[in-house]
């Protein structure tokens, strides 16, 4: 979120706060919060078995990642979210794509998509560990049926709505009915496609660390359930950061391929 | 009606997954018939604490999706207006958004225990964000020349913001409010399977835990219909609210 | 015989419903080989559809198109097309977009970089190659798009008001080029555009359609000299718009005629 003009002169209180450069003024909650986290807790006033200092997280963490558990519980958990990913992309991207090009694909696809689109896809999860027990095949398949939604979806809005003057103009010069898809149908719905994965990334990590959470099973999910049930707070916390750093790597990620495969697309730019 | 015409290759898997647990093909130990978790469902229905269970889950969501909801679209207007705001809040924006807000449920279990608060700090935790956002760009990207005239016209202060500025930013908040309806449902789910004494995710947990598969199936039924018939009907009341928009 | 035959040309959308879309209504028209023809009227007369169908990317709901005696079905590179919004492949650049044709047609690619620098050259983008359309202003990527439909030489050339997006002095400019490189290259040219001085700057024969339903309602030739100042241009313009006038107000003004409201 980049700051950009914005109709209403902003109504700041006091010339001080404004007279500060912006990268500091942007950080001052942040500090704030983590120094009043870390007087908090080492001043008691909160049950350290709720509230462990930052320091204590630090401390914890610095032990876990010493003896390389914690790592491998991450390494499990990403690989996990990113099979499931992939899985999704290359099924959804391809029922997208059928379904733009075949009428009965889309006739009979459709209303499955709808239905699916709202419904809390995690309540299956019972039922894919009924029938692929509770280790990894279950996990994955719930992930891979959880975000294949959006991408279906975006992949079939993309590749219906290219401008048909791209298509004229590439008939008027010699392209065949044929080539016409990958060469042109194809890129022109890129965005889409890739804005579609992008949603349908974040619900990858989200349902893998429940499903983690559900099932037991080592991973990130597991490290923290089992952390909540046995009453240390300290290690849940660290999960949670660990987690967050997932999240963060994985989607800055994303964002750069973007980038990288579509230099030659106009981004509107400005939202989060 | 052409919608109950768009749901026919539904309509036709179920009956086909009905013959095939006939003849069958499938194992109905694993995948009940249609008929069975309709018997399931009915059973449910009549023996009682059903609708305890529904209503102990749609409190809990609708709870902590108002609380997003509220609270959500005053910070992220709130964020696109004044400047000090935006300061403050912007950075925790950016910070928490990666987190799957899942990955939060062991730490509101350790803090709340095993009750409704929980769950219900689970839902508003998990969809403040989206609505915080939404209302943030959809606030921001006011068209300036619409804010110009209503100014030029007399509109001042407070009105301005209602009458201008809400009511432009209105699709775009609807829609981040569309995304966190679902996203509610999904994180209610997610805590009462994990840890519950009520509500429609531990009902499902334990008559899987009981070996009632045809309840079970049914249970998750009546989630998917749940959830599918609140997304239907927000979508008809958010058409409604944005009648004077051009259909794209 | 001329050299593009159009006879009783329709085009009727929604036929079977009771209140049909007649686009272009039973269109004659004759266009002779190497010539400027330029077509005028007010919005929705149908124009755009008449090229569209000349370009064999609809198809008439009655009448015949014949190239040379042949009638078309397909669209194809003997007749090249520039749209108003230009169209180009936003992935590719520049010279990829000039390329693509020559591409399609299996040029091997030394001949093809000649080519196509020869007709980015021609239109003035030296230097921008390598850049991807989104980088380019309307101008530019419209010289793009001119210099992809040269590129293949077509004996034909289809221009749907492609200045129709430009703004007004960038849109005069372009005027000017174009007109230079028609006159340079022997080729047809059918020009579509609401723009009655643009028309008679760049035409040897104006069509004027009517209102809808889209009919010819008169067909002047322009013996304007080559170098004839603006002046002289605007002074003809101004001929045409009298016969155009009554059309853009029906158009308008649905039921209502300029004689019409002139009096009531």
């Amino acid at each position: 979120m980049a700051g950009t003009g914005v109709a209403a002169a902003p109504r700041q209180t006091g010339s001080l706060w404004s007279r500060l450069p912006g990268f500091i003024r942007r950080s001052v909650s942040i500090v704030v919060l983590l120094l009043t986290w870390e007087g908090v807790a080492q001043a008691g006033w909160v049950d350290p078995f709720l509230l462990p200092g930052l320091s204590d997280v630090l401390r914890r963490g610095y032990e876990e990642v010493g003896s390389a558990g914690l790592v491998y519980l991450t390494g499990l958990t990403l690989y996990r979210t990113l099979f499931a990913f992939v899985l999704a992309s290359i099924i959804g991207v391809s029922i997208g794509v059928a379904m733009s090009v075949s009428k009965t694909t889309r006739w009979f696809c459709d209303p499955l998509v709808s239905f699916m689109f709202p419904i809390p896809k995690i309540a299956l999860l019972p039922i894919f560990v009924l029938w692929f027990g509770v280790f990894d095949v279950s996990k994955i398949t719930m992930t891979t049926v959880a975000c294949i939604v959006p991408i279906i979806s975006a992949t079939h809005l993309g590749t219906r709505n290219i401008d048909k003057y791209l298509i004229w103009s590439a008939r008027a010069l010699g392209t065949s009915q044929r080539k016409m898809f990958w060469k042109i149908v194809v890129p022109a719905a890129l965005p889409a496609i890739l804005t579609g994965l992008q949603i349908a990334f974040p619900i990858t990590l989200i349902v893998s660390i429940v499903c983690e959470m559900l099932t037991g099973g080592q991973g990130l999910g597991g490290y923290m359930i089992y952390a909540a049930r046995f009453g240390e707070s300290d290690k849940v916390f660290l999960g949670i950061f660990f987690t967050a750093l997932i999240g963060y790597v994985l989607i800055e990620g994303f964002a750069w391929l973007r980038r990288r495969l579509l230099v030659w697309h106009t981004e509107t730019s400005g939202a989060v | 009606m052409t919608a109950v015409r768009f749901y026919i290759p539904l309509f036709l898997i179920v009956a086909f997954w009905q013959m095939a647990a006939m003849v069958g093909m499938v194992d109905v130990e694993l995948l009940p018939s249609p008929l069975a978790i309709g018997n399931g469902l009915a059973h449910l229905a009549t023996a009682g604490d059903l609708m305890l269970h529904v209503g102990v889950s749609v409190y809990r969501q609708m709870a902590g999706l108002i609380l997003a909801a509220i609270i959500g679209v005053s910070l992220g207007i709130g964020m696109a207006h004044v400047a000090w705001v935006r300061d403050v809040f912007e950075p925790i924006v950016r910070l928490t958004y990666p987190l799957p807000k899942s990955a939060l449920i062991p730490l509101l279990i350790l803090w709340f225990g095993i009750g409704h608060n929980s769950k219900i700090f689970a839902v508003f935790l998990g969809c403040l964000l989206p609505v915080v956002v939404s209302s943030f760009n959809g606030t921001r990207g006011v068209n300036t020349q619409l804010v110009w005239s209503a100014r030029s016209l007399g509109t001042r202060g407070i009105r301005l913001l209602w009458k201008i500025y809400f009511q432009a930013a209105l699709p775009e908040i609807l829609s981040g409010l569309r995304i966190a309806l679902a996203l509610s449902y999904t994180l209610l789910v997610s805590s009462e399977f994990l840890i519950a004494r009520a509500g429609l995710g531990f009902l499902i947990q334990s008559l899987g835990e009981a070996g009632d598969y045809p309840g079970m199936f049914a249970g998750i039924l009546i989630v998917a219909l749940i959830g599918f018939t609140a997304d239907r009907l927000y979508v008809k009341w958010m058409n409604w609210m944005l009648r004077w928009q051009e259909q794209a | 015989m001329a050299y593009i035959e159009i006879e009783g040309v329709s085009k009727v959308y929604q036929a079977d419903t009771p209140d049909p879309i007649i686009a272009c209504d039973r269109v004659d028209l004759d266009i002779e080989r190497d010539s400027i023809v330029t077509i005028v009227g007010p919005s929705g007369c149908g124009k755009s559809t008449l090229l569209h169908m000349i370009g064999g990317f609809i198809t008439p709901s009655s009448g015949e198109i014949r190239f040379g005696g042949e009638q078309i079905v397909e669209p194809g590179p003997d007749r090249g097309v520039v749209f108003q919004h230009f169209a180009l492949f936003p992935w590719m650049t520049v010279r990829g977009n000039v390329e693509y044709g020559l591409a399609e047609k299996r040029m091997p690619k030394a001949q093809r970089r000649e080519v196509s620098q020869h007709y980015i050259d021609m239109v003035k983008l030296t230097g921008f190659e390598d850049s991807y359309p989104n980088r380019l202003s309307g101008g530019m990527q419209q010289r793009v798009a001119l210099a992809r439909m040269l590129a293949c030489d077509p004996d034909t050339l289809l221009m749907d008001e492609p200045f129709g997006a430009l703004d007004a002095q960038t849109r005069m400019i372009m005027q000017e080029e174009l007109r230079e490189i028609c006159r340079a290259s022997k080729k047809t040219v059918l020009f579509v555009t609401h723009d009655v001085r643009e028309a008679v700057f760049l035409g040897e024969r104006v069509v004027v359609m009517t209102a809808r339903p889209g009919r010819i309602k008169a067909v002047l030739d322009i013996d304007l000299a080559d170098d004839a100042p603006r002046l002289a241009v605007d002074e003809k313009a101004d001929e045409i718009w009298d016969i155009l006038r009554d059309e853009v107000i029906k158009a308008v003004v649905p039921g209502a005629s300029y004689s019409e409201r002139a009096a009531g």
